[in-house]
């Protein structure tokens, strides 16, 4: 006896449209024992109104089989390249090892935002109340988890071979400088759904991404590390999506309600100065840390953000109310001395970081002298040829002692007064009879909008100086941040640099 | 305008002066001088004497610039107020207090 199946008559193709419509909006429902107020809490309270979710438009009408099908290939052509790399000893084809140093400054900083960016989105893919937006809030929540495992896996392999790559993830909790990057995401997640919306999905994946990721990922092709160019195009559709996320949350907010309009003007205001910030220590990979540079921070900065963003996208959002950032303008102004000023506190403090430092050479001073011809030379090429003295001395000039931070931004206060450049930029406000300082205009009005909220930052110094960070020394602090001999300080002579050496030219034993 | 939240927002500073008992934090900041990329910070008693604090604090930082001439040491300021120093008189006789920024030109 046998069993015949029925034979199926072939099943019909769901156009793309009607599929999405099925396997997204059609499984939501209306909740029938309790009010929507209990089942979405978190919707409602920072202001905003919105009448009618279904006003959210997905452009790109992803389903969960479509998606899994596309990443999946994505993963095995990034992998082939990975294995391929590793097989052929690819890491002694880099431009040169204190290449890496941008790498370290990425999976230590950047990587673990991914991993927050995957967390926080799950939490909006329960908790937004549209069907539609739930779900592109799961793909993103998958997006990031994914980059987060993919950068991991296409790092992990510099790890055998060079010093700073071993504990990204605990530093990343504890190191001073990894605070920057730390904060300004606890500060996006500790808000709520909505400014979250505006903080990371428009002002960090939408306004400033190709500032802040495009740099990274041009100078892995420029600098022979075909792994991380890799895995950045392997992000780079779902780059899109979420820039495209991020254009319809703001769009979709400003169309609901006109009184959503304010709102979402002040959180661009807060959200583009903290990214702005943040972007600081990109710059100063750019101009400062790459063998074979890409472009200049400043040519960077202008055709990324002021060609695409201030020229492009701001005179559409015009038409919604929304104007350009505030303290936009000091962030144009600072274009010539970001990179410069920021690259001097990680060359200040390369002695307590998971990275080495350099003071750049005459030829890569010279490049700097002919990217930025009206400041270079007059404001920071004196202080470069100083720390050449210096070290022809046979010297390093280290900060010995701890920097005064910005209780917003928590980068050290170093910027400079517009109208003087060689004026360090001081801002301070009183909150409950306690003095707290800033660095800028921009950090400054951040903190006076919230002030209960930033009186709580952990500011790594004050914390050093509390005895909360291992002990009163720094060799106990530099063991509770997990860094070892060979992490930090100065690039030539490292550990690094004499195995770099010593592969490339055999008569020579490691040390020699 | 203060944080929007759905409880009572109220917690207290994480760096306030109760938990630097008898010390204070204290930033001096070498005006003029790019080879520091910012003030410094330190953790002082408010009784210790101005002098002391330069010479077991101040100097041994700046020192690390090999330009550093301790003689030249001269218009300190708290904030931007001039600020009379004595060496023989407390931080805290001075009016410096937690978190104050002292400035010098070298």
């Amino acid at each position: 006896m046998s069993i015949e199946s029925p034979r199926a008559a072939p099943r019909k193709k769901l156009p793309l449209k009607e599929r999405y419509a099925l396997l997204t909006r059609d499984l939501d429902w209306e909740p029938s024992y309790v009010d929507r107020e209990q089942l979405y809490p978190f919707t409602r309270y920072e202001g905003i109104k919105v009448h009618d979710w279904d006003g959210w438009q997905d452009p790109f009408r992803l389903t969960v089989d479509a998606y899994c099908k596309y990443q999946a290939e994505k993963d095995r052509r990034l992998y082939a390249v990975l294995d391929g790399f590793a097989q052929g000893q690819g890491h002694l084809t880099l431009s040169d090892a204190s290449y890496l140093n941008s790498i370290k400054l990425f999976i230590q900083a950047v990587t673990p935002l991914e991993y927050a960016a995957h967390r926080h989105f799950a939490f909006l893919a329960r908790h937004l109340e549209g069907p539609a937006p739930r779900f592109a809030a799961l793909c993103q929540s998958i997006d990031e988890l994914r980059h987060t495992q993919t950068q991991i896996h296409t790092i992990s392999n510099y790890n055998k071979y060079y010093s700073g790559f071993h504990s990204w993830s605990k530093m990343h909790d504890r190191v001073w400088y990894l605070a920057i990057s730390k904060s300004f995401f606890d500060d996006a997640m500790s808000a709520g759904p909505f400014e979250f919306l505006i903080a990371i999905s428009f002002s960090f994946e939408y306004l400033l991404t190709n500032l802040l990721f495009v740099p990274f990922m041009s100078g892995a092709s420029f600098n022979g590390d075909t792994p991380t160019m890799s895995f950045g195009f392997s992000a780079q559709s779902d780059e899109s999506r979420h820039m495209t996320l991020g254009l319809e949350a703001i769009k979709f907010l400003l169309e609901q309600d006109e009184d959503n309009v304010p709102i979402i003007q002040d959180w661009v205001d807060k959200w583009f100065w903290r990214a702005y910030r943040l972007s600081g220590l990109v710059a100063a990979m750019m101009d400062y840390m790459l063998p074979k540079p890409v472009m200049s921070w400043k040519e960077a900065f202008e055709l990324y953000f002021e060609d695409q963003m201030l020229g492009g996208l701001f005179p559409d959002l015009d038409f919604y109310g929304i104007r350009p950032p505030r303290h936009v303008d000091d962030a144009i102004a600072e274009k010539e001395h970001l990179s410069h000023q920021v690259y001097k506190i990680l060359h200040n403090f390369s002695s307590v970081a998971a990275f080495t430092t350099k003071t750049p050479d005459h030829v890569h001073l010279d490049w700097l002298s002919e990217q930025y011809p009206g400041t270079f030379d007059t404001y920071y090429r004196p202080t470069w040829e100083k720390h050449q003295r210096i070290e022809a001395g046979g010297g390093r000039m280290f900060f010995r002692g701890l920097p005064q931070q910005c209780q917003v931004c928590q980068l050290a206060i170093s910027f400079t007064e517009q109208d003087d450049r060689r004026k360090i930029s001081f801002r301070r406000s009183e909150f409950r009879s306690e003095t707290f300082h800033t660095c800028s205009n921009g950090c400054k009005w951040i903190f006076d909008r919230e002030p209960e909220k930033y009186v709580q930052a952990w500011l790594p110094v004050h914390q050093i100086l509390k005895g909360d960070c291992g002990g009163p020394t720094i060799p106990d602090v530099l063991a509770w941040y997990g860094i070892q001999t060979g992490d930090n300080g100065e690039y030539n002579g490292s550990p690094d640099e004499q195995f770099w050496r010593a592969w490339h030219n055999p008569s020579l034993r490691h040390g020699e | 305008m203060s944080v929007k939240a759905l409880y009572d927002y109220e917690f207290p500073s994480m760096d306030r002066a109760k938990l630097f008992g008898e010390d204070l934090l204290v930033y001096v900041h070498w005006e003029g001088n790019p080879i520091f990329c910012s003030a410094v910070c330190f953790r002082v008693p408010k009784t210790m004497r101005f002098g002391e604090f330069v010479t077991s604090f101040v100097v041994p930082w700046a020192e690390s610039d090999p330009d550093f001439d301790h003689e030249a040491m001269k218009h300190w300021r708290i904030f931007d107020e001039p600020l009379d120093v004595a060496d023989d008189k407390s931080l805290a006789d001075l009016g410096i207090g937690h978190k104050a920024l002292l400035t010098f030109a070298g």
